[in-house]
């Protein structure tokens, strides 16, 4: 995988604000790149799934959510809490997606944070594909 | 109750149809490349001298990874439909962990025109092998005309 994000420092978890953008990072979605993430997720078997022409979505999102979360710096432990998203156009393998997230909540809940981010996905032409909320638990 | 397979007709749809299942056996290796691929190397995930000292006790799968699983039965269950008109909402209930047999089911709740157009709502659920929920949720499927 590619990441042509910035290289600026990651922001501590402490620093967000809600409303806060993440730098956004953008993606070359190559064959050997979704290759390595089919193979990853046990390849599906090609007679049941058009996904080897077509970026399988969650391959779309999961490059998002690490591009946001590479420039964040979250305590170890860390964890997934609730996920929605939305696709709205085929991906083909070859394109180039522009990945953007912003702090959508901020809440303390004890010794434990929640966090919710707005994930927002365009192809190279700035059409969207994806977007989509992930909420992330962060232990104090 | 029919077995959906992929790119079915709106006629072939029905309330209460289950969608395919998936099985899965997650291993530590398999969290490893998916930790490769995605680029998420959260040490939750794959420092099991890290992920024992906390309280989930040892490595557990990447949210995303399970969520592929997901997003590989409504693939099979609704192809190109999924892929660009796909809607997902999931809660984490459990961890995943290695050694776990993780099974996504899915089952149609209703099926509904907006504006001339068919929207299929589903009920996904996941368990590992001892019946402990590991994701639950919804997703909807705006199927091609």
């Amino acid at each position: 995988m590619q990441n042509k994000n910035n290289d600026s420092l990651p922001i501590k978890f402490e620093q967000l604000v809600v409303g806060y953008e993440f730098p956004p990072s953008s993606y070359e979605l190559k064959v050997s790149v979704i290759a390595k993430y089919l193979e990853a997720v046990g390849k599906p078997n090609k007679q049941n799934s058009p996904a080897v022409e077509f970026v399988p979505p969650m391959a779309i999102a999961a490059y998002t959510m690490t591009a946001v979360v590479q420039s964040l710096s979250l305590p170890p432990g860390s964890i997934h809490a609730s996920q929605e998203l939305e696709f709205f156009k085929l991906v083909p393998v070859e394109t180039t997606i522009n990945c953007r997230g912003r702090v959508a909540q901020k809440l303390n809940r004890g010794k434990l944070h929640l966090l919710a981010i707005e994930l927002d996905v365009q192809n190279q032409y700035q059409e969207k594909v994806l977007s989509g909320q992930a909420t992330i638990i962060v232990p104090s | 109750m029919s077995v959906l397979t992929r790119e079915l007709k709106l006629s072939d749809l029905h309330q209460g149809d289950n969608l395919p299942s998936v099985v899965k056996h997650i291993t530590q290796q398999e969290i490893n490349l998916y930790a490769e691929a995605s680029g998420d190397f959260n040490p939750i995930h794959i420092d099991e001298t890290f992920a024992a000292q906390t309280p989930l006790g040892g490595t557990i799968a990447h949210g995303m990874l399970i969520l592929a699983y997901v997003s590989e039965m409504m693939t099979a269950a609704f192809g190109k439909s999924w892929l660009e008109g796909g809607k997902l909402s999931v809660r984490f209930k459990a961890p995943a962990r290695p050694k776990d047999i993780i099974t996504i089911t899915g089952k149609i709740d209703s099926i509904e025109h907006k504006e001339g157009i068919p929207y299929v709502y589903c009920g996904l659920e996941s368990h590992n092998q001892g019946g402990e929920t590991i994701i639950i949720g919804k997703a909807t499927v705006k199927l091609r005309s």
